[in-house]
């Protein structure tokens, strides 16, 4: 599958790295090179654990991501079938039909495979025991498609690879005796197979005599993969099917990455008009990230934590490159492996109790690590003179701490996320998300610098503060509820705190009611009811200033008053939990931070490496004769790389004869030997056969080819360059 | 029914032929004539050919049924190889034994030599027929089948008869070197007349003939001058009848009342012209929406109408590049794309003797590089040429969004073009704020 | 049953035209061989001299029987080989192999259908041989042996001839003219090929083996004899049982062949090809017209015959289309005007059909672009209009370049025969500008 996905450009999978798999090996494979052999078993297991808990959690989420769209796919292939059956007057004149799903499932196809698999498994749980599903990859002509679908249905496997023989229907003739890729097979096997269960006389006419008599399952064939079809191809699968429509109670799936448009282009209509097409849209990737990562970063119940670098790595890796969230995942494996491996100090990545233990296991290297973190010396600064001798020197007294310290972090952690919800779903539904739409970019905000020292934090500060009251209160009660389930001391206050300001508003309100407080209102709602409308920055500057205006003049109403008096509370809790994670003591423990690492895996320019390598061979071989100053080679470095610098000089076609000329000045050059000497630059054997290895390699590596325009040039490949 | 009677055969027989026929009495007799009496040879080969849905294979089958006749039909389609071919006939005339016989992967010497010795076995009492629909494919297939079977009869020296039929002209049928004539018999297209009787034959069971058949000649009314295949047709009549109905079970209107009766349909046609005809929206779907009110029905939208496509950023912009690429001139991406392009003036890079604007002759390839160069400039950030740009181009391949035109070595720089339409892209480079009007030479 | 015929002499009239269409179809479908050939004595007599050198004598010859398709080059190998057959020791003796370029597709298949037709399979059964030639040499090696006496001459004829010298290396041919010229195995090659080029097919060392004998069948009938064949293919013989329907019969042909309408259709027919085939089919639709409430063929049946015969497909094709294709067919037709026979994409020619509808004040006919394109696709389906380069997937399809495969005539007769062809598309296709 990773072939193909290479072939299919930018969803890459990596070849799944080897530490996941369960054997013996495995551990030292982790344990090889990584700092600080002593405790990497327990890193390792604590990085197994970790990622199983993923891995399973995704697949749960994945499955209930998809159960919408499954279920309903499902109730269609059911009344397809039955619809097949009953027989009123238009749905005879529509027999001829295929029933057809055109399932869309957006770009990020390497993410598919998990749900055709789930949707098959449904299938055949519910619906029929006959469903196949084909790749387009698998199907470069017609009988190939035929016989894929053939041997799945009927169950013959077939050992040999398929692309090279000539005549496949011979070889599902070798296994049972002349079986003809053909429908008719099919339709025959079918019909005994559906005879099964009540006797009636053999033949093709009798199929339609069954189906009066019993309910018979549907001939579900799924198309993973339409628009990398051969449209001919499918189009003759198509008009044979419909020949067998009513001997056959075919049904098509196809799997749609694009746009359900791709239907009409591929097919003719001459084609398209023997489907009966129904749609459905699986929901759309982002939305599936959202939940993702609310699922697995925006939870204190993963002690990993990912900076806000790598984040934004992942994240703009998604957005720009693929829409995968499958690798997404990957990435996020990858993040905690690399964690795990390099940071010795990783074994505090892990429950609060587990990390206590750990604490007292460390080793007194592990303690000086600590002692070296930064976060620990800015610590270490803020002590009193001998409290900070004692941290530095007394490892026991340092252990104590740091148990401390993890705590204080776990708690850090409880407290963070809530309080990031709660801000989100004031600020979310904002007119011009000043802190983001998403939770996630919020969430990148936080994890920078303080947010609120962000000047958006304050923009969205002031719109809040010019919320009408039914609004206000509905998000606060949303907060309410997102901090009712948490359980932590600070939150459990906040919440009390939070429901008293609620119920304060209610009583307000009663207030309100006597006096004249409505035109009050609406005459500073109206204006944020109108932002929502007009979105331009210019705008908002102006009413935000008019509003300062108009609150200045007047005095203030109750209800602002109470309005001030709750924003203030918000921000009190937001400045006390929100700050980033690296003010946090020991935050390295659990924050895994090399961006470039990632990126250097995940996000890989292989052209530029190549290409640095051959015009700097110094910057991989470290050899110091190689040093040079500016973008030149020097003449002692590798053959290709002289070649190649040669090359760049070259146009499109490259005489082989004066590169060969050129590349023997140099060398003679490297060697030593005077310009003026008469050998100098002469071509002997040596140097010859030197020069056409460089040249292959450079063809190897794809940056020339022999062309035909000219027998003794070659073509460059690369533009540009130099 | 004086067109069908024949000697040899039964009166009641032919009755039942000609009732199944109905406005192809002409061609059954023929056809009938030009077979003649069982026993006695017809022409060796015979090539029907006419529209879709003019009654070729219906003919030939209740024929052949009716009147019991020996005979193998086969669909070129299915045939995707010869095997199954010489299978077929073979399983049909001498039994699935004499099938068995074929070798692995047959050939003609193979087929033609079993079944001189099947006929030798069993001579025909009767003219053999064998009936090959959508011959049209046989021409793709090795270059002697057709041939061979139109002289079959000479080469098996058996009293068969082949029959094609094809929706295509025979002269494209003719081998270069010639081979042995067919008797050509058209099928002619259904008149209007015609498809009205047609139609109207299969009329609701509940609702009056008339009443059906007054309901047909308006669907022909609305439908005949686009399209005049049968099976189309019928299908369309079966889907809006129901419609037809409403104001009859509103009982606002009474059958008679036709002119009410098509002022309601009348609309409702015209837009299934536009959905259910090209099969933008599906027959289940369109009954539905025929049971909802007419608000509801406004939302409906065809297949065509989700042309919305997520893709990542940089896919996005890749695109753009793409159909820049294959809309503008190269001589162009100068004046777009370079920050200063010194002075070239719209005026004299604007060449007015060009007849026909680039939307109008379709997209021209382009070569990998200059979708890259346009790429570049087109992108705002600086974005490292990372494997993952590459790949995308080629996912962008496998979607269908691009096409390959060059042949697929990817090292021999590519060339490409641009499959999307213009609707799509504006809307596309809409949600990266770009304008890309501002870049196309057909809108300067 | 006929003999009982002949003693009672009334049988009915169906009976008699029964027997007449058993007969006449026998000879117009069946190729039922004629009781002597005209025009191609000479070339019987030499045939039949050659053959007879091989049978009798033991000599090896090697023929070319050439001519157009359906000059009668089968019929007179037929009806030599009859005449051949006639004879008592060439019956016992000569073994004839009958090969044709279209089933024996290559040498091994061929090698196979041999060893058959000599039915030598039980003596090969599983050897395995290195050369082709070995084998042959060996089948021929096998003949010997089945009569001790003399080795029996062997007659290879191959049927579509032509179609051998494409063969891997023209092995057969080769050995086959190898073998007829070292005198191992007297055999006869006789080919039958209606290219007149076939020698240029073989190669240098098969040519060099062939004795360049070739018989010609340019058909050189005058009307006259075309005329007289007509009527010998349609005359019923002496021995028809039923006389006196025979004489009517015989009498109406007479008449028929004396009408000068029909002279007419039949110098038409005769122009365009004088291959005798071609009129088969003609007088098999006329025959076909006879029946018990019509026993004769009549002037207009033929002239109805041959109507049907030359009638243009396409325009039959083009009847059946509908307004809105017509009105593209049209289009087409400006746009290879205008622009000289340049291919044409769908946008092109919906731009002109626009154009045409813009100068036309009532819109019936203005269909969105899907249903043009339906429209479109179904005229590509008839092969009306073929895309310029095959891959068809490659490109979307309303920029697929297409050719119109009708000419300006055609489509002007379609117009003309078209049912309620309204007016104004009518002046739209006369008109020349677009």
């Amino acid at each position: 599958m990773s072939t193909s996905s290479v072939s299919k450009g930018c969803f890459v999978f990596k070849p799944s790295a080897k530490k996941k798999k369960r054997t013996l090996t495995l551990e030292d494979y982790f344990a090889d090179g990584c700092e600080d052999a002593e405790n990497s078993e327990t890193r390792f297991k604590l990085c197994q654990d970790l990622w199983d808990k993923i891995k399973t959690d995704t697949e749960v989420l994945q499955d209930e991501l998809n159960r919408k769209i499954l279920d309903s796919l499902l109730d269609f292939t059911r009344k397809c079938s039955s619809t097949h059956q009953h027989s009123n007057w238009a749905s005879q004149m529509r027999a001829s039909e295929i029933p057809t799903a055109a399932l869309v499932l957006g770009v990020n196809v390497p993410d598919h495979d998990m749900t055709f698999q789930s949707l098959s498994d449904l299938l055949q749980q519910s619906v029929t025991p006959h469903v196949v599903s084909v790749q387009a990859k698998e199907c470069g002509a017609l009988k190939h498609l035929m016989k894929r679908v053939l041997e799945r249905m009927m169950g013959t496997v077939v050992a040999v690879d398929d692309e090279e023989e000539e005549e496949p229907e011979q070889l599902s003739a070798q296994l049972h005796k002349r079986v003809h890729c053909s429908l008719g097979t099919l339709c025959d096997w079918y019909n005994t197979k559906t005879r099964k269960s009540n006797t009636g006389t053999p033949g093709k006419k009798r199929s339609s005599a069954v189906r009066d008599e019993q309910q018979q399952p549907p001939v579900v064939i799924i198309f993973k993969d339409l628009e990398a079809f051969n449209s001919k191809v499918l189009q003759d699968f198509i008009l044979i099917c419909s020949r067998y429509i009513e001997r056959l109670p075919l049904m098509f799936i196809f799997g749609i990455a694009t746009s359900p448009s791709t239907i009409q282009h591929m097919l003719p209509h001459s084609v398209s008009s023997l489907l009966c097409i129904e749609l459905f849209q699986s929901l759309s990737c982002t939305q599936h990230l959202a939940t993702v990562i609310d699922k697995f970063i925006l939870t204190p119940q993963f002690p990993f934590k990912l900076s806000s670098k790598v984040m934004q790595v992942l994240i703009s890796i998604f957005l720009y490159h693929d829409f995968s969230v499958k690798n997404f995942i990957k990435g996020v494996q990858l993040a905690l492996l690399e964690h795990f491996h390099s940071q010795p100090l990783s074994v505090l990545c892990c429950k609060k109790k587990e990390a206590l233990l750990n604490v007292m296991q460390l080793s007194h290297s592990n303690l000086e690590r600590i002692r070296q973190l930064l976060s620990f010396k800015r610590y270490v600064e803020k002590q009193d003179p001998q409290e900070q001798d004692s941290l530095l020197k007394d490892d026991t007294h340092l252990k104590e701490v740091c148990q401390k310290l993890i705590k204080g972090l776990h708690k850090y952690h409880k407290n963070y996320y809530p309080i990031l919800r709660c801000l989100h779903t004031l600020t979310s539904s904002l007119p011009r998300y000043p802190l983001g739409k998403q939770i996630r970019e919020l969430h990148l905000i936080c994890l920078e610098k303080n947010v609120w020292e962000n000047e958006d934090y304050q923009s969205a500060m002031k719109l809040l503060k010019m919320l009408a009251k039914d609004e206000l209160i509905i998000l606060l009660q949303r907060c309410a509820e997102i901090l009712e389930p948490v359980k932590s001391k600070k939150m459990n206050s906040a919440l009390v705190q939070l429901n008293e300001l609620l119920t304060r508003f209610k009583e307000l309100d009663t207030a309100a009611a006597a006096e004249t407080a409505p035109n009050v209102e609406e005459c500073i709602t109206s204006p944020v009811k109108n932002l929502q409308k007009k979105t331009d920055l210019f705008q908002l500057q102006k009413t935000l200033l008019e509003m300062n205006e108009s609150r200045r003049s007047k005095k203030l109403s109750p209800f602002e008053v109470l309005r001030n008096e709750v924003l203030e509370f918000i921000d009190s809790l937001v400045k006390s939990h929100l700050s980033p994670p690296d003010s946090q003591t020991l935050n390295e423990v659990s924050y895994y931070s090399s961006s470039a690492t990632v990126r250097r895996h995940i996000n890989a320019t292989p052209r530029t490496s190549i290409q640095a390598a051959l015009s700097s061979p110094y910057y991989y071989l470290q050899n110091d004769s190689l040093k040079t100053e500016d973008g030149s080679v020097s003449n002692a470095a590798p053959d290709i790389c002289i070649a190649y610098k040669l090359h760049l000089e070259c146009g499109r076609l490259i005489n082989l004869y004066d590169w060969l000329e050129a590349y023997a000045t140099v060398v003679s050059a490297a060697e030593g030997n005077s310009p003026d000497s008469d050998n100098f630059g002469k071509v002997d054997e040596v140097k010859h056969a030197r020069f056409i290895r460089a040249v292959s390699e450079l063809e190897f590596l794809g940056f020339i080819k022999s062309t035909k325009q000219k027998t003794d040039h070659v073509a460059r490949l690369t533009w540009g360059g130099c | 029914m004086a067109l069908l009677q024949h000697p040899g055969y039964e009166e009641e027989k032919l009755q039942r032929v000609a009732e199944q026929l109905p406005c192809r009495e002409v061609q059954a007799g023929t056809l009938l004539a030009l077979m003649g009496q069982p026993q006695q040879y017809s022409y060796p080969s015979i090539f029907i050919y006419g529209h879709r849905a003019s009654g070729k294979s219906h003919v030939m089958n209740v024929l052949l049924k009716e009147l019991e006749l020996p005979h193998a039909t086969v669909s070129c389609v299915e045939c995707v190889s010869v095997a199954l071919l010489f299978e077929q006939v073979l399983l049909s005339f001498f039994g699935c034994d004499a099938a068995s016989l074929l070798p692995r992967s047959p050939s003609l010497s193979d087929f033609v030599r079993i079944y001189r010795e099947q006929c030798s076995q069993s001579p025909a009492r009767q003219t053999r027929y064998i009936v090959m629909e959508k011959a049209e494919i046989l021409r793709d297939t090795d270059a002697n089948l057709l041939p061979a079977l139109l002289r079959l009869q000479e080469l098996v020296e058996d009293n068969v008869t082949v029959i094609l039929l094809s929706e295509i002209v025979w002269d494209t049928f003719r081998p270069n070197t010639g081979c042995f004539e067919p008797l050509l018999l058209n099928f002619p297209d259904y008149s209007k007349g015609e498809l009205q009787q047609i139609l109207s034959q299969d009329r609701h069971p509940s609702y009056s003939a008339e009443f059906y058949s007054s309901y047909i000649n308006i669907l022909l009314g609305v439908f005949y001058s686009v399209c005049r295949d049968l099976r189309e047709l019928r299908h369309l009549a079966a889907l809006n009848f129901s419609k037809f109905c409403e104001p009859l079970a509103d009982g606002k209107v009474k059958e008679t009342d036709t002119h009410k009766l098509w002022r309601n349909i009348e609309p409702h046609l015209k837009k299934a012209m536009q959905t259910v005809y090209l099969r933008e929206v599906s027959s289940l779907q369109w009954e539905q929406i025929q049971q909802m009110e007419e608000k509801e029905a406004g939302v409906l939208r065809g297949l065509s109408a989700h042309t919305h496509v997520e893709l990542p950023y940089y896919s996005k912009f890749l695109l753009i590049a793409a159909y820049l690429a294959s809309y503008n001139p190269a001589r162009t991406d100068k004046r777009f794309f370079l920050k200063h392009h010194g002075k070239i003036r719209k005026t004299n890079f604007l060449k007015k003797n060009e007849k026909t604007s680039n939307h109008l002759l379709g997209p021209k390839p382009f070569p990998l590089d200059r979708l890259l160069a346009i790429f570049y400039s087109v992108v705002d950030s600086r974005v490292a040429p990372t494997a993952s740009i590459f790949s995308q181009i080629s996912s962008l391949v496998t979607l269908q969004l691009l096409t390959q035109v060059s042949h697929d070595d990817q090292l021999d720089t590519p060339k490409y073009k641009c499959a999307v339409s213009l609707d799509f892209i504006c809307a596309i480079s809409r949600t990266v704020s770009f304008d890309i009007m501002k870049y196309l030479y057909d809108f300067l | 049953m006929s003999k009982r015929k002949v003693q009672n002499d009334h049988m009915p009239s169906g009976e008699c035209v029964t027997q007449l269409q058993t007969i006449l179809r026998k000879r117009l479908c069946h190729q039922q061989l004629p009781e002597k050939l005209e025009g191609v004595e000479a070339q019987h007599k030499h045939l039949l001299e050659l053959l007879k050198q091989t049978a009798i004598h033991g000599e090896s010859n090697s023929v070319l029987i050439i001519g157009p398709r359906g000059a009668g080059k089968t019929t007179l190998l037929k009806c030599v080989l009859r005449h051949l057959l006639e004879e008592k020791e060439v019956q016992k003796n000569l073994l004839q192999v009958h090969l044709n370029g279209l089933l024996q597709t290559d040498d091994r298949i061929a090698l196979k259908e041999i060893t058959r037709q000599l039915n030598l399979e039980n003596v090969v059964g599983d050897k395995v041989f290195g050369s082709f030639a070995e084998n042959l040499a060996f089948l021929l090696e096998a003949l010997k042996k089945g009569d001790r006496s003399s080795s029996r001459p062997v007659l290879f004829v191959l049927d579509e001839f032509d179609l051998f010298a494409h063969h891997k290396n023209q092995t057969l041919l080769y050995n086959l003219f190898d073998v007829s010229q070292s005198a191992q195995a007297p055999i006869a090659v006789v080919g039958v090929t209606c290219r007149l080029d076939v020698l240029e097919l073989l190669e240098k060392r098969v040519k060099s083996r062939f004795s360049h004998r070739q018989i010609h069948l340019l058909s050189s009938l005058t009307f006259a004899q075309y005329l007289e064949r007509v009527r010998a293919q349609l005359s019923l013989l002496d021995d028809f049982p039923e006389t006196k329907f025979a004489q009517n019969w015989n009498a109406g042909i007479e008449t028929l062949c004396e009408d000068k309408s029909v002279k007419e259709v039949l110098q038409r027919h005769y122009n365009s090809s004088k291959d005798f085939r071609s009129v088969h089919m003609l007088l098999m639709s006329c025959l076909s017209r006879v029946s018990v409430a019509k026993p004769a063929i009549k002037p207009v049946d033929l002239l109805e015959a041959s109507r049907l015969c030359l009638a243009d497909a396409k325009a039959n094709m083009l009847h059946g289309l509908s307004i809105l294709e017509l009105c593209l067919i049209i289009a087409m037709k400006h746009l290879n005007d205008i622009y000289e026979g340049e291919p044409f994409n769908l946008q092109m020619v919906h731009n002109e059909f626009k154009k045409f509808l813009q100068r036309k004040s009532n819109s019936m006919y203005n269909f969105d672009q899907p249903v043009v394109m339906k429209a479109f696709e179904h005229l590509q389906q008839l092969e009306l209009i073929r895309p310029v380069d095959g891959s068809s997937a490659k490109t979307q399809r309303e920029y697929q370049l297409m050719r119109l495969m009708l000419d300006h005539s055609q489509i002007m007769e379609a117009l003309q025969k078209y049912p309620q062809c309204p007016t104004d598309v009518q002046q739209w296709a006369m008109s020349a500008f677009g």
